[in-house]
Order: structure tokens, then sequence, then C-alpha cells
């Protein structure tokens, strides 16, 4: 029987050169198979540099990583195939319209010619985009280019989804749209996903398990019911701002 | 590869498509750079080359020297003549003017009688020798030929034309010279048989150029150094939307989602580096175009580029590639687009103005000349000059070649020095 893990981090340390503070001390974590994980930290607490790891962008100073039991340094290709991306930023060609984005990585993920257009299809469906999908993307609203970003990190139906702030500078309606649908994916095909964001209040919605770091450690994780219930805390907010307050003191 | 390599082209292209600005920039400038200049440095050229230049030559005379003058003239290859005669009367009155106002470089006035004149002094001449008697000069009259130049004329052209006409006059007085003593001869020695001047020169002159084929030179003009100049720089022009291109995929976050696409990262780059050497070739094949069917519509020389051709496409393809080379670095090294297209805009405008695109190399000072081979344009346009002019062969550009890819080596291994050092850093 397989490993029910789907991220295991073990002693992962950065440090970035020129800089004396280390942006991950001796980290550990583990992601189970189909759970959804919030990774808060308040910023600089080193969520995106644990992003960028695990998208293999920045190369970690020790420690070890695995995703799928793949290994990070000598599997990369292996895990790229697996896991979705979604940056903060809005990681599309502005002037191309959001076809021919999602055609573009459709074509790069290898995706069947035959199934491009009905896939791109059905996606835009899912958000209510499929009329304007002709218009260059630097004409759509803030949450139009939010759900093209997130769109553009499922095309190739990744078992693993990295969402960094996926949500960011949104409004309340988009940001359910967003986060409902995420739900969905998760419920219906067991997509494992870790999802760092500031909204708390979301996160306590969304996430089965959070994880608060902090100057590159990993304070506390488990359930946002019983981190509120341990700090006697009414939201998890008042749990993040106590956990983060006692590590600077 | 394939796929992915033909995907990244298919998008780089709609990119294009869609920056309208760009493509100005790309194709539109170069071609209104390659007209504006080559229409400018035309006349310049012209004078430089010294063939056609407009002469004209008021023959008064109606003896042997003004005929061997105008046959002269009308062989003379760096001269395209237009002859008046005495009855002309009205161009005899202007032909200052005629030069004055730029309608001809150069008027030649033989004036009238001067074969006569000539004819008179060589037998004053003959007379003192066959009479043992003292020359007396006083009695020698002088053909006074005037010259009227244009003053932009260049000093060069004005000494040929005098040197010419010595030359035309010394044979004819010659020639007159050798008539008279044969008579007199003839009468001495009672001999009927007329001696006539042999038809061929004594000397002959070989001249060729130092060039390695035996095929036709083809002459420098303003069109022959334009469109390899300008094609060379729009070609070096395309750092600044390839540099803005890569520090764009970079600052707005698409190099995350890129670099964590399937396959190696250089398969995504290498489509859009391969574009932008399709883009280099197709420039300069438009502007050879232009040289080969527009420009002589405009009353210019036709372009010629030699009986190389996969020689001159081979160029081509290395000059974009080095060009490419140049704008990955800039993309690369710099942090903003900004940066990158002032930096990439001058330092082109400096390689280009030490490479011989704006001036010739010739009529550069020495020390100028010296600094030029650090320039990737002087290599690019030493090799079509080459190619086009001395209608050289490969083995003839093979250093022009090894320094443009040794260039692209540089400049691909200090970008991903530089890429390599930022991940680590990052």
């Amino acid at each position: 029987m397989s490993s029910p893990i789907a991220i295991n981090i073990s002693n992962l340390t950065k440090h970035y050169l020129k800089e004396q503070n280390v942006a991950l001390n001796n980290l550990n974590l583990e992601i189970v198979r189909g759970e959804v994980f919030g990774l808060l930290g308040p910023n600089g607490a080193g969520k995106t540099t644990l992003f960028s790891i695990l998208c293999g962008l920045v190369k970690m100073n020790s420690g070890k990583v695995e995703i799928e039991g793949n290994d990070i340094i000598t599997q990369m290709e292996r895990i790229k195939k697996i896991i979705g991306i979604v940056p903060q930023d809005i990681a599309l060609y502005p002037t191309l319209s959001a076809v021919e984005n999602l055609q573009y990585f459709c074509r790069m993920h290898g995706i069947r010619k035959s199934e491009i257009t009905s896939l791109i299809k059905w996606n835009l469906s899912l958000f209510g985009l499929l009329g304007v999908g002709k218009k260059p993307i630097e004409k759509y609203s803030g949450g139009m280019k939010r759900s093209i970003n997130l769109i553009a990190g499922l095309l190739h139906d990744p078992g693993i989804l990295l969402l960094d702030e996926p949500t960011v500078g949104l409004d309340v309606q988009n940001k359910r749209k967003i986060m409902s649908h995420l739900k969905d994916l998760n419920k219906k095909k067991q997509t494992t996903i870790l999802y760092t964001s500031h909204d708390l209040e979301q996160a306590e919605i969304f996430c089965d398990r959070v994880g608060i770091l902090n100057e590159g450690q990993l304070l506390i994780v488990g359930r946002p019911a019983e981190l509120r219930n341990h700090f006697q805390a009414g939201s998890l907010e008042e749990v993040f701002v106590k956990v983060t307050q006692d590590q600077c003191r | 590869m394939i796929q992915r390599l033909w995907a990244t082209l298919v998008k780089e292209c709609q990119l294009l498509w869609r920056d309208r600005k760009g493509l100005v920039v790309l194709f539109v400038l170069p071609i209104l750079l390659v007209f504006i200049m080559t229409l400018i440095q035309h006349e310049a050229y012209r004078s430089l080359n010294e063939t056609g230049v407009p002469v004209l030559l008021i023959n008064d005379d109606n003896g042997v020297l003004g005929q061997t003058i105008q046959r002269a003239f009308e062989d003379f290859e760096l001269c395209s003549v237009t002859v008046y005669n005495d009855e002309q009367s009205s161009v005899k009155s202007s032909y200052v003017d005629l030069v004055a106002s730029g309608e001809y470089v150069v008027a030649v006035h033989v004036p009238e009688n001067a074969t006569s004149v000539l004819r008179q002094d060589v037998k004053l001449i003959m007379d003192a020798i066959t009479e043992d008697e003292k020359l007396d000069s006083t009695l020698l009259k002088q053909v006074e030929i005037e010259i009227v130049a244009d003053p932009i004329a260049r000093k060069s052209f004005i000494m040929a034309i005098g040197s010419g006409l010595r030359e035309f006059i010394a044979s004819v007085k010659t020639r007159i010279l050798f008539e008279m003593m044969s008579t007199e001869l003839n009468e001495i020695s009672g001999n009927q048989n007329k001696l006539t001047f042999p038809a061929q020169d004594f000397f002959i002159f070989n001249e060729y150029y130092a060039v390695s084929g035996e095929d036709d030179v083809f002459a420098p003009n303003a069109v022959q150094h334009n469109i390899p100049a300008w094609a060379i720089f729009s070609i070096f022009f395309i750092i600044i939307p390839l540099g803005a291109s890569i520090i764009k995929e970079r600052e707005n976050g698409l190099i995350t989602r890129l670099r964590t696409l399937p396959g190696n990262y250089f398969s995504i780059l290498s489509g859009k580096l391969l574009l932008f050497t399709i883009i280099g070739c197709i420039q300069m094949a438009i502007i050879v175009c232009i040289g080969l069917y527009i420009l002589p519509q405009l009353g210019l020389p036709r372009l010629q580029l030699g009986s190389n051709l996969g020689a001159f496409t081979l160029l081509t393809i290395i000059v974009a590639i080095s060009a490419v080379a140049y704008g990955l670095f800039l993309g690369t090294f710099f942090n903003s687009a900004p940066q990158a297209s002032i930096f990439g805009g001058i330092s082109v405008l400096i390689f280009s103005a030490l490479g011989g695109i704006w001036v010739p190399l010739n009529i550069m000072p020495d020390i100028m000349q010296s600094i030029s081979i650090v320039s990737p344009l002087n290599w690019s346009l030493k090799g079509f000059y080459a190619l086009m002019i001395q209608n050289a062969g490969l083995s003839d550009i093979l250093y022009c070649i090894l320094m443009m890819l040794l260039f692209t080596a540089v400049m691909v291994c200090t970008s991903w020095f530089i890429n390599v050092n930022r991940c680590l850093r990052a």
C-alpha cells in the first residue's frame, strides 16, 4: 500500500546569501493526501520560500523534501507533472486572451490537441468566463484574472495544488467563488492543497489543518478547531496573534 | 521537446503580433533607416567612387587635340561627359554657372585653335632641331585649357581630370611631333613611305583588386554599404524587445509558472530565442529585397549580393544568433525592462558607431579603426563586405564567423552563470 503522505518535509533549512537570518529553520511537515493544508504566517515568515522550494525554483541548503515519494532534488521532472502551481502574481501573458494563455499551458503540459479546446471551455464555464475567453487578460477584472490564474494551474489535473495567496486583493464574492471551486476540487478529486494566505478567516473555513510559520520556524500545526480550543481563542486570528506574539517575546 | 518548442514559438508569435509598437521597431523603422541613409549617402558615395561623375566638355577646337580629349573623356569610366561645341555659345558663357549650380562637377574648356597652336609650337621645336638653332622659347604659345570644378568635388577627382588631360595632350603632342619628324626625314631621305604612329601603347598597365576570387568585384556604394549595415543594426536592435520580454516574464511572476512546467526551462527559452533569430533573418531578407528591387527604382545602384549566397545566409543566421545571445544577456543581467532597454539601445548605438555602420571604417581615424575590433557589428559588417564587395567565399569570412560565435558563447555562458547565481541567491 502506498504512503498516504503527499508532501513530506524533514529538517528543511534555507538561508539566503548576504542575509543573517535563516529563511527556513529545520522545518518538518507532513501533508496527507487529499488534505487542504493552510500555511499561515506574517510577512517574511518564510511561506513564499517554502512555496518556491516545493516548486523547485529555489534550492534548499539542507534537509529532504518528497512529493508523492519523489525527491525534490533528483526527481523534479516527475514532480512537475504531479503538482499544479498558482502563484501569487497573475502569471499570465497580459496581451494574450484567456484561451490563448490556457492553450499555451495545455500544450506545454503535453495535453492532446483534440482535448485542449473542450478542456478550456469546461474550465472557463466553471468560472462563468466562457463568453469572455477571447478578450486579452489585461482587459479582465481582478477576479477574472485570478480565476484564469487558477485555471492555468489546474489544466493538467494535478494531484497536488500549491496555492500562494490565490485570492489576494479580491472582493468577497470572487473570493468565495474561487474557494468554493477549490473545495469542490478537493472533495471530488481528492486533490491535496497546500495554501498560503494572510486571510485567516478564510483559512479557518477552507483548511483541514493549518500551520503557523514565523521567522522560518513552524510554530504550531493542527486543525483550526483544535488550535482554537488549545489556545482558548475565539478565532484562528486570535490563535495566530498569540502564537506569533509569544515568539516575539 | 519539439511540441514544446513549437508551442512557445506560436505563443511568442501571438505576443509579437499583439505588440504593434514592437513590430514597428522591428520592421518599419529599419526600412525607413535604410531608405533615408542610403539616399543621404548616395551622392557622397558617388563622389567617393568617382564613377559617372557629370563632366561638361566645351570643345571649341576643331582639330585633333579637341577630338582626342573628347574621345578620351567619352572612354573615361570615371566621367559621364556632356560635350558642347562652339556653335552652342550660350553654354560657353554659362559653363561656370552650370558647375556652380551643381549640374556638373567639372567643366573643361578646350579653346579655339588649340590644335593649331600646338602644331605651331611643335614646328618651332622641329625647326630648331633640324636647323641646329637654339629654340627661342618666347615664340612658343601656350594653350590655355580651363578646368572649372565644383568646390565640393574631391581633390583627387580634379587631380585625376588634370592628369588625364595632361596625358591626352602629351600623346597628341608626341603624335604631332612624330608626324612632323617623319615628314622632315622623308624630305631629307627622299623616302615616299609615310610612317604612321603605332596605335598601341608602349606600356600595358594591369590593374586588379587584392581579392581571392577571380569573379567581379563590386564597387562599394551607398547601397552596398547601407543594406548590410542597417540590416545588422536592425538585427541587433531586437535585443530591446527580447531583453524586455525575458525581464517581464520574471517581473510578473510568469517565470514561476514557466519553470514549473514539465521539461527543461531552456526548451521554453529556446522557443523565444528561435523566434527572434528568425525575425533577424526576416529583417535581413526584407532589407536585401529593398536593395534588390526598390532602391534601383529610385535611381540608386542595384544591390550586389556576391556569388556566395550560402555563405551570405549562414552569416545572416550567425549575426541573428549573436544578437539574440546579447539580448539574452541583457534580459538576464538587468532587473528591469527600462534599464535593459536604455543600456541595450545605447550599447548598440556605440557598437554600430565603432563597427562602421554610420561611417565606413576606412574613413575613420586609425585609433578608431583599432578600437572597432571590439564591436560585434564590425565583425558582421566586415563579413558582409567581404561577401558583397570582394565576392569572397566562406573561408574568407571564417574569422568574422568565429568572432561572432565566440561573442555568442560568452553571452550565453555569462547569462547561464547569472541565472544559476540568482537561483542560489534566491
